[in-house]
Parts: C-alpha cells; sequence; structure tokens
C-alpha cells in the first residue's frame, strides 16, 4: 500500500500479532492482582469488625466502577474515533477494542454489587421509610426521598437496568469487534464502505451510550446518597470515564510502541494529538466538577449543599486538595508543554497521574456516603479495603484485558489513514 | 447572479451529476475541481471591487437600514419614558432583554468555534466561511450587546452601574454576581473576536489593494494592510499569531456562554438554579451560531455564485455540527424533566409542569418542535443533510426554536413564583418586539456593508488549500483540496 508513493514510506511488518512482551505484563498483572487480594483478605480476617465485609463491598464498588470506566470508556472512545476520523484514532483502535472486549468480566464484578445491593444503598436497605423515620435510623429529608424515589430506586429496578445497560452496551461492543475483524481480512469492499458502516452505528452508538451511562451513574454512584439530585451528574461522570479511558489507552498503546508491530506506524505526531485530546478532557473536567461546585455553592441551597459539606470538611479538605491536584493542577500544567506531549516517558507519567487521579476521584465519590465516615475522614484499618480491593481488581482486569489484545493483529488494516500513518513525520508538525 | 463568472482554467471534463464527489474516496469535495489561485482571488475580490452594486445587495441595505430606524425609534422612546415601556413587571422582572441578549450572544459563537476551534483541530474546511462568520459573531455581540447597556434605561449612567471605577462614593458592583463577570466575559469576548478577525484580514486586505482599480480604495486597503508585502517573515508571523490567537479565543467559546448560564444558575429559583446549564447554554449556543452561519450562507452563495468554494461538504458538515450540539441540548432538556422529578422537591416538580402545562406552556412545546422534534429526527438523513432547501428552512426553525428556549427559560420560570398570590403573566408590548426586530436589522445591515466592503471569504486561505499550493509529492497524495 505505501509502495506506490515511494519516498522514504515505512512498511508494515508483516506479523501484526502483539508482541511477546504482552504476556509478560498479563503475568506481572496477574501477580498484582493476586498480592493486593491476599492483602484485602488479610485485613478482613485480622481486623474483624461489624463494618469489615461493608468495607470489602464499598472498595469493591470502587474497582468496579473505574474498571468500567476503562470497558465502557473504552468503547464510548472506540466509536468517538470511529467518528471523528484521523490517524490518532487508527492507533489506538486496535487497544480500544481490547478494553471493550472487557465487558464481560465487569459485569461478573457487578454481580456482588448487585446481590448485596442492600448493603450498600441506603435506600434498599430501608423498606419502610415511615419506620426507619420514627426508629431514628434516619432523618425526615432521607424518608421522604426514600418513599418519593421508590418508584425508580428499587431492587428489582436496579437488577433490570443494570442488566439491560450491560446487554446495550455488550451489543455495540461485540458489533464493533466483529465488524473490525470482518474489515481486516474483507478485499470486496473498499476501506471507505466499512468507514460509512462504522460512523453510521458509532454515532447513533454514542447517543445510546450518554443516556445509559447517566442512568448507570444515577443508580450506582449518585443514589449512594439517596437525597442529593445533580443535573450534569451523568455528564461529569461521562467526561471522566472518558478522562480515564484515554489515560489508560495512552498508556497501553505507549507500552506497546516499543516492539514491532505497532512501532512501525508510531509516530510522535500522533503521540502529540493524543496529548492535545488529553489536555482537553482534563480541561473539561475540571470545567465540569468547579461549575457544578460553584453553582451548589451560591445557591447553599440545604438540600444540595450537604454532599459537598460531607465531601469537604472534617479532614476530607486533603483528600478533595489531592483531587484537585491530581485531576487538574498537575496534569494540566504538565500538559501544557509540547515537550512532555512528545515524550514517551513523560506523556507516560502524565497518563499514570490521570490513572491515580481517576482512584482518588471515585473514592471521593463513594465513600463519604456512609454514615461512618462522611464528616470525618479517619484512618482505620478497614479504611484500606479501598485501597487493597480495586487494586486487585484493576489488576484482574489488566490480565484479561492483555489476553483479550493478543487475540488479534495490533495493527487494524484496510484503513484509509494507514497509508498517511506510514508516511515519515514533518519536521515541522 | 451578482458577479460575472469567472471560468475556471482548467475546465472539469465530466461535469456530470456527481462531480463535486471524490471519486477515491467517495466523500464530498471541500472545493470544487479545476480552480486556480487566479480564480479564486477574482472570483472573491469582484465581489468588493466592483463598481456595480447589486440591486438585491441594494435592496436589503435599505430595508435593513429602515428596520435600525425603527430600533432607534423604539431606543429614543425607551430613553425617554424608561423601562415601563417594556413589559417587564413583578413577577417577569427580566424579559425581552435578557432574552435577545442571551439569544445574540449564542450565536456569535459559532464564529468563534469555527475560527479558533477548528483551526487547532486542523479541519481545512473551516477556511471557506470562516471570515463571514466571524464577522456574524462581532455583529451578534453588537446587537448583544445594545441590551445591557439600554436595559439600564439610563445609558449615560451605564458605565457606573455595570464597570468598577474607583469613585468618590466608594460604591462598587457585586463582585460575587455574574452579571458583574458578563461585564467581563463579553468585553474579552470581543476584544479578542475583533484583534483575530482583522489579523486574518490583513493578507486579503494586501491583495484587496493590488487588485483596485481606484485610488481611492487601494489607499484605505494600503492603510488597512499594515504594510503587508507577503513575504516569508509576514506569512511566519501571520501564522504564529493566528494560532495564539485560536489557543486565546478557544477557551471563550466555552467561558462567555458558560457565565452567562450562571446568570441563571447561581440564582435559587427552580428552573434556573440547576447545575447542567453551564455546558447545555454552550451546546445551545453553538447549535443556534451554526443554524445562524447556514442561514447567511445558504443565500449568499446563491446569490454571489460561491457554489465552487461554500461546497455541499460545508453545508452537510455544518448540518452534523448541528446534530451533534443540538443532541446534547436535548440531553440537557431531558437532563432538567428526569431531575424536576428525581429531586423529590416539589418546587422543582412544580415548576416543570407549569413550564409544560401551565398557561405558558405553548412556549415550551414550540422550543421542543423547533429544536428538538423537527431537526433531530431528520438531521440523521444524508440525504435531507444536502438538501439546501430544507436546510434553510431547518436553520430558521433552530434559530426560531433558541430563541424560545431562552424566552421559556427566563420568563416560565419566573411567571409563577412560589407565592401563589403574587402569580402573574407576561405579554411582551409593541416597544418589546421593536427593539427585537431592530437589532435583526441592524445586524442584517452591518453584515450587508461587511459583504461589499472586505472579502467574505479569506483568499488567501482558499489558494493554500488548492492542490497547487502543495509541495510536490504532498500534492500527488493530494486527492482533495483541503483535506
Amino acid at each position: 500500500m505505501s509502495n506506490e508513493h515511494g519516498h522514504h514510506a515505512k512498511h508494515l511488518p508483516a506479523d501484526l500479532s502483539a508482541p511477546a512482551s504482552v504476556a509478560r505484563w498479563r503475568n506481572r498483572a496477574l501477580l498484582v492482582a493476586l498480592v493486593f487480594a491476599l492483602l484485602a483478605a488479610a485485613d478482613f480476617y485480622l481486623h474483624p469488625s461489624d463494618l469489615s465485609l461493608d468495607y470489602v463491598l464499598r472498595g469493591w464498588l470502587m474497582g468496579l466502577i473505574v474498571c468500567f470506566s476503562f470497558a465502557v470508556g473504552g468503547m464510548a472512545l472506540l466509536m468517538v474515533q470511529h467518528v471523528s476520523g484521523g490517524k490518532w484514532g487508527l492507533l489506538i483502535r486496535r487497544p480500544l477494542e481490547a478494553m471493550s472486549r472487557t465487558l464481560p468480566l465487569v459485569f461478573l464484578m457487578f454481580l456482588p454489587v448487585a446481590i448485596c445491593v442492600k448493603r450498600l444503598y441506603l435506600w434498599a436497605r430501608i423498606s419502610n421509610p415511615e419506620e426507619a423515620l420514627h426508629a431514628g435510623i434516619i432523618n425526615a429529608i432521607q424518608a421522604h426521598a426514600i418513599a418519593y424515589k421508590r418508584p425508580f430506586l428499587n431492587i428489582e429496578g436496579f437488577w433490570i437496568r443494570g442488566i439491560a445497560y450491560f446487554a446495550i452496551w455488550g451489543t455495540f461492543i461485540f458489533i464493533l469487534n466483529r465488524w473490525s475483524r470482518q474489515r481486516d481480512t474483507d478485499t470486496q469492499h473498499g476501506n471507505w464502505y466499512w468507514q460509512k458502516r462504522f460512523e453510521n452505528l458509532s454515532g447513533a452508538g454514542l447517543l445510546i451510550y450518554s443516556i445509559t451511562l447517566t442512568g448507570a451513574s444515577i443508580d450506582w454512584v449518585m443514589s449512594l446518597d439517596p437525597t442529593w439530585y445533580s443535573s450534569v451528574y451523568g455528564l461529569l461522570f461521562l467526561v471522566a470515564q472518558g478522562y480515564a479511558a484515554l489515560a489508560m489507552v495512552i498508556l497501553i498503546t505507549l507500552a506497546l510502541s516499543q516492539d514491532e508491530p505497532l512501532k512501525s506506524i508510531f509516530r510522535t505526531t500522533e503521540q502529540h494529538d493524543l496529548g492535545k485530546l488529553c489536555f482537553a478532557f482534563v480541561m473539561l473536567n475540571i470545567y465540569i466538577a468547579f461549575s457544578q461546585y460553584l453553582i451548589i455553592w451560591s445557591g447553599n441551597l440545604p438540600e444540595e449543599i450537604r454532599w459537598y459539606m460531607d465531601r469537604i470538611t472534617g479532614g476530607w479538605g486533603y483528600v478533595i486538595g489531592l483531587d484537585f491536584a491530581f485531576h487538574w493542577l498537575l496534569p494540566f500544567t504538565l500538559l501544557l508543554s509540547r515537550d512532555i506531549k512528545r515524550n514517551k516517558r513523560r506523556l507516560a507519567a502524565v497518563c499514570c497521574i490521570m490513572l491515580f487521579a481517576r482512584f482518588l476521584d471515585t473514592f471521593w465519590l463513594i465513600a463519604p456516603n456512609f454514615a461512618d465516615i462522611h464528616h470525618n475522614f479517619h484512618f482505620s484499618a478497614e479504611l484500606l479495603q479501598y485501597i487493597f480491593v480495586p487494586a486487585a481488581m484493576t489488576g484482574l482486569w489488566v490480565a484479561y484485558m492483555t489476553h483479550q489484545l493478543r487475540q488479534r493483529p495490533v495493527v487494524a488494516i484496510n484503513d484509509p489513514h494507514l497509508s498517511e500513518i506510514l508516511e515519515p513525520e514533518h519536521a515541522h508538525a | 447572479m451578482a458577479t460575472n463568472d469567472v471560468s475556471p482554467q482548467d475546465p472539469v471534463t465530466n461535469p456530470g451529476k456527481n462531480w463535486m464527489i471524490d471519486p477515491k474516496t467517495g466523500e464530498l469535495r471541500v472545493l470544487a475541481p479545476g480552480q486556480t489561485f487566479r480564480s479564486v482571488t477574482e472570483k472573491i475580490a469582484r465581489i468588493v471591487l466592483t463598481s456595480q452594486t447589486p440591486l438585491g445587495w441594494l435592496f436589503g441595505f435599505v430595508m435593513a437600514g429602515g428596520l435600525i430606524a425603527m430600533l432607534l425609534t423604539a431606543v429614543a422612546w425607551l430613553f425617554l419614558k424608561g423601562t415601563g415601556i417594556w413589559a417587564i413587571t413583578m413577577p417577569v422582572a427580566w424579559g425581552f432583554a435578557i432574552v435577545n441578549f442571551v439569544w445574540w450572544i449564542g450565536i456569535g459563537h459559532a464564529g468563534t468555534l469555527i475560527s479558533a476551534i477548528l483551526l487547532l483541530f486542523k479541519q481545512g474546511w473551516r477556511n471557506s466561511i470562516n471570515r463571514f462568520a466571524e464577522a456574524m459573531t462581532l455583529f451578534a455581540v453588537v446587537c448583544a450587546g445594545m441590551f445591557p447597556i439600554i436595559h439600564t434605561g439610563r445609558p449615560w449612567l451605564a458605565i457606573y452601574w455595570l464597570f468598577p471605577y474607583p469613585n468618590t462614593m466608594n460604591v462598587w458592583p457585586q463582585f460575587r454576581s455574574p452579571l458583574m463577570w458578563d461585564v467581563f466575559a463579553v468585553s474579552t469576548y470581543a476584544t479578542i473576536s475583533v484583534v483575530f478577525w482583522y489579523i486574518g484580514l490583513i493578507p486579503d486586505l494586501g491583495t484587496m489593494r493590488d487588485q483596485a482599480k481606484s485610488k481611492f480604495a487601494k489607499y484605505i486597503y494600503g492603510q488597512m494592510s499594515l504594510g503587508w508585502r507577503g513575504s516569508a517573515r509576514h506569512w511566519m508571523r501571520y501564522e504564529s499569531a493566528s494560532l495564539l490567537l485560536a489557543g486565546l479565543a478557544t477557551p471563550l467559546v466555552l467561558s462567555v456562554h458558560t457565565v452567562i448560564s450562571f446568570d441563571f444558575a447561581v440564582a435559587v429559583l427552580p428552573g434556573w438554579h440547576t447545575t447542567i446549564f453551564p455546558p447545555y447554554f454552550v451546546a445551545g449556543a453553538i447549535y443556534s451560531g451554526f443554524a445562524m452561519v447556514l442561514t447567511l450562507a445558504i443565500p449568499i452563495r446563491k446569490f454571489y455564485g460561491l457554489e465552487d468554494i461554500i461546497t455541499m461538504r460545508h453545508l452537510d458538515n455544518m448540518a452534523k455540527v448541528m446534530l451533534a450540539t443540538g443532541s446534547i441540548v436535548a440531553y440537557g432538556y431531558g437532563m432538567e424533566v428526569v431531575m424536576a422529578w428525581y429531586s423529590a422537591s416539589r418546587w422543582e416538580y412544580f415548576m416543570f409542569w407549569n413550564r409544560m402545562f401551565g398557561p405558558m406552556g405553548w412556549a415550551y412545546w414550540v422550543l421542543i418542535a423547533c429544536n428538538i422534534v423537527t431537526p433531530l429526527t431528520t438531521l440523521w438523513s444524508r440525504k435531507l443533510r444536502q438538501n439546501i432547501a430544507y436546510l434553510f428552512a431547518i436553520s430558521l426553525i433552530v434559530n426560531t426554536g433558541m430563541w424560545f428556549e431562552r424566552f421559556v427559560i427566563v420568563v416560565t420560570s419566573l411567571y409563577r413564583d412560589f407565592l401563589p398570590s403574587s402569580w402573574g403573566t407576561y405579554r411582551a408590548t409593541r416597544w418589546d418586539y421593536m427593539t427585537y426586530v431592530g437589532t435583526l436589522g441592524l445586524f442584517t445591515f452591518l453584515f450587508f456593508l461587511f459583504i461589499r466592503l472586505l472579502p467574505m471569504i479569506p483568499m488567501s486561505e482558499i489558494r493554500m488549500m488548492l492542490p497547487q499550493a502543495k509541495v510536490k509529492h504532498e500534492a500527488e497524495l493530494q486527492t482533495e483540496a483541503g483535506d
């Protein structure tokens, strides 16, 4: 394909399958998962208390949300690059597809949350709000909210919606991955035929994704506090998911680019573009997060501000301070630099900061919903489960993702951008 | 046809029905094939430099001037009598002035998006439309900026009320109020937009100076082109200035309408106080702005015979942007309804019920029909996106819908407040309508002047998109100009 243009264009190697190093990553990830699972078990058995199991579940929910961001966020970015086109999209396409194919694992991770819904969610635990109010378990605002929202926040609804979300995402992931494999071997249709096909599916897919994701974010995280609401929550969650998935896919791509076959299509130009995209997500995230805060702060309505008070007072200020630094201040400052965006090691470091920020932020969203710790951030042995359990789950996720990565060639062919990406870079780019 | 045709030197061999489709990619071309540097320059420069002003132009110009006379009458009466001549009263103390202000500012956003963000995104197709979209921004900001000043009723005092300056009474505006931030947001926006637009004009002003026949025009364009000679150093500085200004203008696309959404959202009123407002206002602004670009581009390309430069590809892409931003707006409307119920607050719930089914509920359904139902169900179709008459109709419908959106937000949140005994209604007076329609005239007037006096399409940027402008081996790869 590149021959016709002559000039120093690179050639694709004959073997496009994932390099051998991917198997090593899998083993390391499994080791990490094992170590943290053992730590979590040790923590559980060595410090037994009434809340031991609760903390394991809360950590599990955090791990679920993070892995879910990688899998379904990966699917969303996959659709975005199909709709927008561009050479950067071709570069990260196969890693994104591998991330999206981890959805079955994420579904398995969802099951414990669905089964233990009563332990995690106040609205599920309280079957009779009136009685609970009289017994002093909940306050009047909570009783009203739980009773009022019952048509939506009920256990059956939670299960049915959860399964429906997974079915919808699963369908899109299945079709996108299947077509991608067919496209590789297809000689009959031109590559523009496939481009249009993917475009049409992804356009509708993004629309459905934003609606289902909003539903999932309300069900799984926002409803932990049944009284609180914010109309931008779903959008903020969506941007945060893109933020996490983008940082993850850049890390995978940078690692893959050390060896063939990705080495031959990897150019600093596209790396620079991906760095700029990170910058855009960093800005978009702080924009929505800060707007939400400013609006609620200036309104200062008792039904809204309490959610923030739970999360910024009583020691939580340190957590949100760190969250702000890692989510915005550091990546923003670093990504302003052109050199950092164009240097593999440095961009990888920024992506690690971004991933850490997502863990911290998920913790900050989930943990203060529970009465034993809101307003009062303190260390306890159980609190470590927020590190052990998500780390073990993420290790497992990475191992499964690398397994998926090895299933297919890591470069998608039959794409109109392939010959362009094999061209030498422009010095001024 | 308002100008004589400049026939391309390289005639198209197959002027059949699909000649605008690139055979290799199956995509629409950005520019019609067969253009040369000369044909582009002459085609665009001639619109301005011709001594024969088209009759159609004169007619429109005079009509717009008539509307300005109406605007002046309405504003003069306002200054004599005060804001009592408008329909505003309690509980609806904000009426047409803020609705029009937000509507106009929103329209401006598409110009900045096209000139700044699409430049950073390396979207070559923007070149054909960026100059007049940016002019649209400037004139929309002029119309918008009028309202905060005239709504004070005594504009000679507005500087003291709006702008913080040290005064002997030691009285300052409220710095925590987003209305105060608006003053800075909008004035920054206007400044950057003017500078960006003017810098972009400089190479073309040089061309105009060289092309002009009359001494006067030569002198004026020569002065305005700031000594542009087109040397490599000039181009280098021009390119870096453009990129820097694009970088500065990009956050403004988001920030200006965000601050405007804060005007409402920081209040505690149901219908205004909602966290989705910032992104949803920004998306709505871009939505309405692209609708306005289409409203302007479709007649202009027809009238001046510019179909080779503002092509189907542009119209199709703009329709796609409208589909995307319109979907975000629809998401915003949806979340407002969902949260009105989910909030478990009777005030939120009542406000929304009243907005939909109260005495002014019709306005809400007009907005849904214009902004959501009509465009978002049909713009998915490639066929309809490439139907010019349909696009023109849709652009007018969306502009109407976006005006109603602001009307609904302002009025239906206010007219039935917490205390039923103070409930009222809102009926705009003739002065309200005259002022609003008058600004439409002002906008059209300025736009007509612009297309007669300045090149409305950046000639230099179009020339750069032609295959001839590429280095040889690049030109070989280039199948489609501008991609």
